[in-house]
């Protein structure tokens, strides 16, 4: 099962999917901010999003898995 | 009745404005502009821009030796140098040594990007500035702030209005100025590239740090001292996590608190006899070629780089090695995922961009010591 | 005023190879502290890590 992970540590600033939604290769899933910049964290598989692991506004680390995609 | 009228004219400002004032006027205007609805440093720009205007309200004496207020402010902050220090006190406990540490290499970006600013010296010599002049206009490239004024008043106390101003407007400026160099010095299978990951760094490496470089530049270059010793100074309250108050006091009150007397105090050295002349204009100037040499130079620092190391680096991150901490990060990072949207370079930035601090105060340091 | 140019050159030299020297030197003494660190914080798991298996092996042979 994919994981979407966090490529930096920051914050989730905005969550722009939802469980049971169907997402494509490329899509914004998720927008960090790190350092007051946003970055938006793409999709690497296509599938559904089974979990969303953080909230918005959670501080995440490196490597954390933000989204699982099945 | 006519005569109490006529001395409250005469002792009026007005008698005494001067064309030049006008002129003052209007710039601290575009300044405010800028620092209100343009959000440009607003921290600093607003106290800068309202301290010029007042100081060019005739009569009111407030840069007067031994009686203004504002002279006060400038004098004890900024001619005694406290306020700088200060200032890297709190910026020290601010910053993350982290990506650095785990990567030490960056530091040679950090020094790469000062290579500008003695290219930049070199070039105001031949405009016809004296030396010491020459190097406070060259330290604009390092992009640093306090670093700037503390040479500059040491250096060429004169030009301590437009040194400051270029080098916290070109801070700014950053995402304008920076990627088109970047652009032009990089291929775009350069700026593709992915980096291998960070190592993580244990808290033990992060307290010694500090340490070993102050121990180390302070040996090295005593008169980088009053700059380099806040600076880990306030990086050790923040690694050792046993001081946080002193961390936060350090980092926000403190901070807060030597803003408003830098930046009133830098405005203030900016009245018209002092500002208005055609040097200044070619301050600015200069201090833009100094930020563009200084960005160019950590590129190509980059890219000598990666003809010797295995795991290549990516290219961009060398013009973060001027120290505009975060701008120049931040710049990198977005350049990087226009390139490959995969790409995620801000930690990695982060790295030589806090090298370029170090870097600039070093740098610093070796001028002031040859000119001072 | 005339520019005294020796001293231009000097203050250029020295400028770059200063800094790229003491920026070297505080690479290799970033990357010396982190061997040692690595090596003493290493000691002290590696003792764990060697000690881990030790104790399995006495469980086993209970």
């Amino acid at each position: 099962m994919p994981e979407l992970i966090a490529p930096i540590a920051g914050n989730v600033w905005k969550i722009l999917v939802a469980v049971g939604d169907k997402v494509e290769l490329d899509d914004e899933l998720v927008i960090l901010e790190a350092l007051k910049m946003e970055t938006p964290i793409y999709c690497d598989d296509a599938g559904t999003v089974t979990a969303i692991k953080v909230k918005e506004g959670d501080a995440v680390n490196e490597e954390d898995v933000l989204i699982v995609i099945d | 009745m006519l005569d109490i009228l006529r001395e409250l004219i005469f002792t009026s400002g007005f008698v005494s404005l001067t064309g030049g004032n006008i002129v003052m006027w209007v710039i601290s205007f575009v300044l405010l502009y800028l620092a209100i609805k343009k959000q440009y440093e607003p921290l600093l720009l607003l106290p800068i821009a309202f301290g010029i205007l007042v100081v060019n309200l005739p009569l009111t004496f407030l840069m007067d030796p031994e009686h203004g207020l504002l002279w006060f402010f400038y004098h004890y902050g900024i001619e005694l140098d406290i306020i700088p220090p200060l200032i890297f006190l709190g910026l020290g406990a601010m910053i993350d040594f982290g990506p650095l540490i785990s990567n030490p290499k960056m530091l040679l970006l950090g020094a790469g990007a000062q290579a500008g600013l003695y290219v930049t010296f070199f070039a105001a010599v031949l405009f016809g500035f004296d030396l010491q002049e020459a190097g406070s206009i060259a330290i604009i490239g390092g992009a640093d702030g306090p670093t700037t004024i503390y040479l500059t008043s040491k250096l060429a106390p004169h030009l301590l209005g437009a040194t400051a101003v270029s080098a916290y407007a070109y801070m700014a400026l950053v995402p304008i100025i920076q990627p088109p160099i970047m652009k032009l010095l990089t291929t775009d299978a350069e700026r593709k590239i992915v980096m291998t990951k960070l190592r993580p760094v244990s808290k033990l490496q992060k307290i010694c740090f500090p340490i070993i470089t102050a121990m180390t530049i302070m040996l090295i270059v005593p008169p980088a001292a009053p700059l380099i010793s806040m600076l880990m100074l306030g990086n050790l309250f923040k690694e050792s996590g046993v001081v946080e108050r002193l961390t936060n006091a350090a980092s926000n009150e403190l901070m807060n608190i030597v803003t408003i007397f830098l930046g009133l105090s830098i405005g203030a050295t900016m009245t018209a006899a002092t500002f208005l002349s055609p040097k200044v204009l070619f301050i600015f100037f200069l201090g833009l070629f100094a930020f563009a040499v200084s960005t160019a130079a950590g590129l190509i620092m980059a890219k000598t780089m990666n003809l010797f190391l295995k795991d290549k680096i990516n290219p961009l991150i060398g013009a973060a090695g001027v120290s505009a901490v975060p701008m120049a990060a931040r710049c990198v990072h977005k350049v990087g995922s226009e390139a490959n949207r995969r790409n995620y370079l801000l930690m990695f930035a982060m790295g030589p961009n806090v090298a370029g601090v170090i870097g600039t105060v070093v740098a610093a340091a070796i001028l002031l010591k040859n000119l001072g | 005023m005339e520019t005294d140019w020796s001293k231009v050159l000097e203050v250029f030299g020295s400028g770059i190879i200063g800094v790229f020297m003491v920026m070297f030197l505080l690479q290799i003494l970033t990357q010396l502290s982190t061997r040692v660190i690595d090596f003493v914080e290493n000691m002290g798991k590696g003792n764990a890590v060697v000690s881990a298996p030790k104790e399995a092996v006495a469980k086993e042979k209970a």
